[in-house]
C-alpha cells in the first residue's frame, strides 16, 4: 500500500472515534430518552395498562439491562449517585440532597435505605404513609423529613417495616448541612472502567453496534437489510445520472449544441429550484393516482410477488415499482451534476492540446471523445466521491415518500423515535463511506492523470 | 455599499428576469408582513370539520356563510389558502434570521481565518496560559454550575454566586499573572496560535457528515422546537459562508490597496472591517440569496417529515404532508408546492444575476 494511503487511514481513525464519541455522549447527556417516553408515559404504548409502580419497575429493569444505570464517563465533577436511584425525579431529588448535604458518605446511607422502606410499606400498607413518603421524596428540609420518617416508624405495623424506617431515620440524622458556598468547589469523582462510555466504546470496537431501542434487533442486521433493499436503486440512478450528464455535456459543448443549450439550461434551472419532495409528490399525483393516470404502483417494493418467478420477470416487477423513484432521483440530481460536468468539459476543450488536436484535422467529435474527456475526468471523480456518501444516507425524502425501506427511511424513523444506536450506526457508516470514497478518488486521480504519480504526496 | 446599490440598479434596468424576481420577492415580503391584517376568512389552524378535503374552486365549498375555501381544504378542514400564506410567513420568519445569523458567523470566522492564514495569531505564553485557564473557569462556573442549578431548581442566588465567583477568579488570575509576566522570562516567549488550521479542521469535521444527515441527527437529540431547530440550522450552515469568506479574504489580502493599508500601520480590526469587508460583501450577498433559497427548501422538507418542529407549527411542509392521507388531493401539493418553487426560483435567479454582476467586476 502506498504511504499516502496509509497516512490517510491513520488520520481517519481518531476522526471516526471523535465523531462517534461526541454523538454518543450528547445522546446520553441530553434529557428525555426513548425508553422514558415509551415506558413511563401513561397514555400510550404497550405498558400503559400497568400501574405506576410496575411501569417504574420495568423502566428500572430496562435501564439496568442496557447499562444505563452506570455513570456516563470516566469521571464526574459531582458526587456519584447510589446504584439503585434510576427514575428521573428520584435522581433530581438525590442530586439536590447531595448538593445540600455534601459528599456521598453523608447522603448515601439515607438514599439507599429509602427504597427498602418503600418496599416494606408496599407489603404492609399504612394509612398516612403515602403523604410521609411524598415529604421524603420532595422536601430538602432535614427536620421535616425526620418528622415524616419518625411518623412512619411509630405507625409501622410489622417489625421489618419498623426496622427499615429506623434505618431511614438514622440515615437522615447522619446528614449534616454543608457550608453554604461549598458547591463552588468541584468534587472530583473517579468511576474507573465501570461507566457507560467505556462499555460502549469497547463493545463498538469488538464490532457490536448494539441493539435498536425501537425493535430490539441488532443494529448491524437492520442496516444491512436497509442497504440491500435500496443499493441497486441508488446505484443505478447514479449511473444513469452520470451517463446522461457526460453525454449531455458532450453534446452541449459542440457547435450544434447551441439550441439545446438555450432550451436545457433554463429548464435545469427551474428543475433545480423544485424541492425534491414536491417533485416526488407531483410525480406520484400524476402517474400513480386513480384520478389521473394510474401507470405505476404507488408504494413499496412489491412484497406480495410470487416467489418462483423467472429472473427477468422479477426484474420487470422490480422495475415497475422502482420506475417513479428512479425517475425522481435522476431528475433531482441531473441539473447540478450536468452543470458541473459541463463546466469541466468546457474548460478542458479550450486547453492547448485540444486546439492542437483540432488543428491536425480531427473532427470535433473525435477531439472530445479521445482528448478532452479524459482530462475532464478529474473534476468528475471529485464529484463522484462527493456524491457517494449521500448515496448511503440515501435519498431520505424519496424513500420516505415512496415507502422504500432503505437507509434514508430508517434514518427518518430512528430520528422520530430517538433510536440512538441506529442513528449512530448510520452516521458512522456515512462517514466511513466518505473516507473510502476519498481513498478511491485518490487512486482514480492517479489513473486518470499519470502526472500525479510522480509527484510526492 | 453604494457600489452594490448601483449594480442592483443596472441589473434591474437591463435584465427582465432579474426585475421580475425582485418584484415577486418584494410583493411576497410586503404580503407576509401585512398578513395578520388581511381579511382572510379562516385562521390557518382553524378546523372546519364540516368541510374536509374540499377541492379548490368548487361550488359546494361555498357552503358556510362565514367564508369560502378558495383553494380547498385538507383532511382536517384547514383552509389551504390561509395555510399557504401563513406558511410563507413562517418560512421567511424562520429562514431570514437563521440565514442572517449564519452568514454573520461565517463571515466573522472565515475572514479571521483568511486574515491570519499562514501567520497565525501570536500570543506570549503567559497570555495563552491565562486564556486557557479562564476558559476552564468559564466552563465550570459559568456553564456547568448554573446549568446544574437551573436543572435542579435551586434558585437564582446559586447561579448568581457561581457567576460572581467566575468573575472574581478571572480578575484574580489576570492581576496575578500580569504581575508575574515581568519576572518570569519563559512566559514571555511567543506561541503561535494557528487560527486558520483550527477553523479549517472544524469545517472539515462538520462537513464530513452530509448536511441533511447532520441536521436530522441533531434534531433527534433535541426536543422539537422552532428556536432549537433554528440554532441547529445556524450551527450547520455557517461553514459554507466561512469557506467563501476565507477564500475571498485570501484574495483580498494580496491586492495592492490592502497591502498599502497594511503598511500604513492600521490595526487588525481596521484592516478587517474598514478595508477588507466592503470588498467581500458582494460574493457574500450572492451566497446569502442562494443560501436563503436552499434554506427555504430545507425548512419545508423538515416540516414535511415532521422533524424538529412542533405539530402546531404552520408551514408549507405540513400542508403538503396532508397528501399522505389522501393521494388524490392534488391541490394540497400543487398550490403550496408552486409557491415554494416560485420563491426558491426567484431567489436563485437573483443570486444568478448577482453572481454575473460581481464576476464581471473582477475581470
Amino acid at each position: 500500500m502506498p504511504p499516502y494511503l496509509l497516512k490517510r487511514i491513520l488520520y481517519a481513525i481518531p476522526f471516526l472515534w471523535l465523531v462517534a464519541s461526541v454523538i454518543f455522549l450528547l445522546s446520553r447527556l441530553l434529557p428525555g430518552s426513548f425508553a422514558e417516553a415509551r415506558i413511563l408515559e401513561e397514555k400510550q404504548g404497550y405498558y400503559s395498562k400497568g400501574s405506576q409502580s410496575t411501569r417504574q419497575a420495568v423502566y428500572q429493569d430496562y435501564l439496568h439491562k442496557t447499562r444505563q444505570d452506570l455513570p456516563l464517563f470516566y469521571f464526574s465533577l459531582s458526587p456519584a449517585l447510589p446504584q439503585g436511584v434510576l427514575l428521573e425525579a428520584d435522581k433530581l431529588q438525590a442530586e439536590r440532597l447531595l448538593w445540600k448535604y455534601g459528599d456521598k458518605e453523608a447522603v448515601h446511607p439515607y438514599l439507599e435505605s429509602l427504597p427498602h422502606l418503600e418496599q416494606e410499606l408496599r407489603l404492609s400498607p399504612q394509612d398516612d404513609a403515602a403523604e410521609h413518603l411524598e415529604t421524603l421524596h420532595k422536601s430538602l428540609d432535614k427536620e421535616k423529613m425526620l418528622l415524616a420518617a419518625t411518623a412512619i416508624y411509630r405507625e409501622a405495623t410489622t417489625k421489618e417495616a419498623q426496622k427499615a424506617a429506623e434505618q431511614v431515620v438514622l440515615g437522615l440524622q447522619a446528614m449534616q448541612p454543608q457550608p453554604a458556598y461549598s458547591f463552588l468547589l468541584p468534587t472530583f469523582t473517579w468511576h474507573g472502567a465501570q461507566n457507560q462510555y467505556h462499555q460502549w466504546l469497547f463493545q463498538t470496537l469488538k464490532g457490536d453496534l448494539g441493539v435498536s431501542y425501537r425493535s430490539s434487533r441488532p443494529v448491524g442486521e437492520l442496516l444491512w437489510e436497509a442497504i440491500s433493499n435500496t443499493f441497486w436503486l441508488l446505484l443505478s440512478s447514479m449511473l444513469i445520472v452520470f451517463f446522461l450528464a457526460l453525454e449531455l455535456s458532450m453534446c452541449l459543448v459542440q457547435g450544434k449544441g447551441k439550441y439545446l443549450r438555450r432550451f436545457l439550461f433554463p429548464s435545469f434551472f427551474v428543475l433545480d429550484s423544485i424541492p425534491a419532495f414536491v417533485l416526488a409528490l407531483l410525480l406520484l399525483v400524476l402517474f400513480a393516482n386513480p384520478s389521473f393516470l394510474q401507470l405505476f404502483p404507488v408504494f413499496g417494493m412489491g412484497y406480495y410477488a410470487a416467489e418462483n418467478l423467472p429472473p427477468f420477470a422479477r426484474a420487470g416487477q422490480w422495475l415497475q415499482y422502482m420506475a417513479l423513484p428512479l425517475l425522481c432521483l435522476v431528475l433531482a440530481n441531473l441539473p447540478y451534476i450536468t452543470n458541473q460536468v459541463y463546466t469541466a468539459v468546457q474548460s478542458a476543450r479550450q486547453a492547448d492540446y485540444a486546439r492542437t488536436a483540432r488543428a491536425k484535422g480531427l473532427s470535433e467529435r473525435a477531439v472530445i471523445r479521445t482528448h478532452v474527456l479524459r482530462n475532464a475526468l478529474l473534476p468528475v471523480i471529485t464529484l463522484v466521491s462527493d456524491v457517494l456518501p449521500a448515496l448511503v444516507a440515501g435519498s431520505v425524502i424519496i424513500e420516505t415518500i415512496f415507502a422504500i425501506p432503505g437507509v434514508g427511511r430508517l434514518l427518518v424513523e430512528s430520528v422520530l423515535a430517538r433510536d440512538y444506536p441506529v442513528l449512530l450506526a448510520i452516521v458512522l457508516l456515512t462517514v466511513l463511506v466518505r473516507l473510502v470514497a476519498y481513498f478511491m478518488a485518490d487512486v482514480t486521480y492517479r489513473w486518470a492523470d499519470p502526472r500525479l504519480k510522480h509527484r510526492t504526496a | 455599499m453604494r457600489q452594490i446599490w448601483q449594480k442592483l440598479k443596472v441589473l434591474g434596468r437591463g435584465k427582465l428576469a432579474f426585475s421580475a424576481a425582485m418584484a415577486y420577492l418584494l410583493c411576497l415580503l410586503v404580503l407576509i408582513s401585512i398578513l395578520p391584517w388581511l381579511p382572510l376568512p379562516y385562521a390557518p389552524n382553524y378546523l372546519d370539520l364540516s368541510h374536509t378535503l374540499q377541492p379548490p374552486f368548487s361550488a359546494n365549498a361555498a357552503g358556510a356563510e362565514e367564508g369560502f375555501h378558495l383553494l380547498g381544504t385538507d383532511a382536517l378542514g384547514r383552509d389551504v389558502l390561509s395555510n399557504m400564506l401563513y406558511g410563507a410567513r413562517t418560512a421567511f420568519f424562520v429562514s431570514l434570521p437563521v440565514m442572517l445569523l449564519s452568514t454573520l458567523l461565517g463571515l466573522l470566522v472565515g475572514m479571521s481565518a483568511g486574515y491570519f492564514a499562514g501567520k497565525g495569531v501570536s500570543l506570549n505564553r503567559g497570555k495563552f496560559l491565562v486564556l486557557c485557564l479562564s476558559f476552564l473557569l468559564f466552563a465550570f462556573y459559568a456553564v456547568y454550575l448554573p446549568a446544574k442549578a437551573w436543572r435542579l431548581g435551586l434558585g437564582d442566588d446559586v447561579i448568581f454566586y457561581s457567576l460572581g465567583t467566575f468573575l472574581l477568579f478571572t480578575v484574580l488570575l489576570y492581576t496575578l499573572f500580569f504581575s508575574l509576566f515581568r519576572r518570569i522570562r519563559t512566559l514571555k516567549k511567543k506561541v503561535v496560535f494557528p487560527v486558520d488550521e483550527l477553523v479549517l479542521k472544524v469545517i472539515e469535521v462538520l462537513s464530513s457528515i452530509p448536511r441533511f444527515v447532520l441536521i436530522l441527527l441533531l434534531a433527534a437529540l433535541f426536543p422539537p422546537s422552532v428556536v432549537l431547530l433554528s440554532a441547529i440550522l445556524v450551527f450547520t450552515l455557517w461553514t459554507e459562508t466561512a469557506r467563501l469568506a476565507r477564500a475571498e479574504m485570501l484574495r483580498t489580502r494580496q491586492l495592492s490597496y490592502f497591502e498599502a493599508a497594511h503598511s500604513l500601520g492600521l490595526t487588525n480590526w481596521q484592516l478587517l472591517y474598514r478595508q477588507a469587508l466592503p470588498n467581500i460583501v458582494g460574493p457574500i450577498l450572492v451566497s446569502f440569496t442562494f443560501g436563503l433559497g436552499s434554506l427555504l427548501t430545507l425548512e419545508s422538507t423538515l416540516s414535511f417529515l415532521n422533524i424538529g418542529v412542533p405539530t402546531t407549527f404552520v408551514s408549507w411542509g405540513r400542508l403538503i404532508a396532508g397528501i399522505k392521507t389522501n393521494t388524490s388531493a392534488w391541490w394540497l401539493v400543487l398550490f403550496p408546492g408552486a409557491m415554494l418553487t416560485a420563491t426558491v426560483l426567484a431567489l436563485y435567479t437573483t443570486s444568478y444575476y448577482l453572481t454575473s454582476a460581481f464576476t464581471q467586476h473582477k475581470d
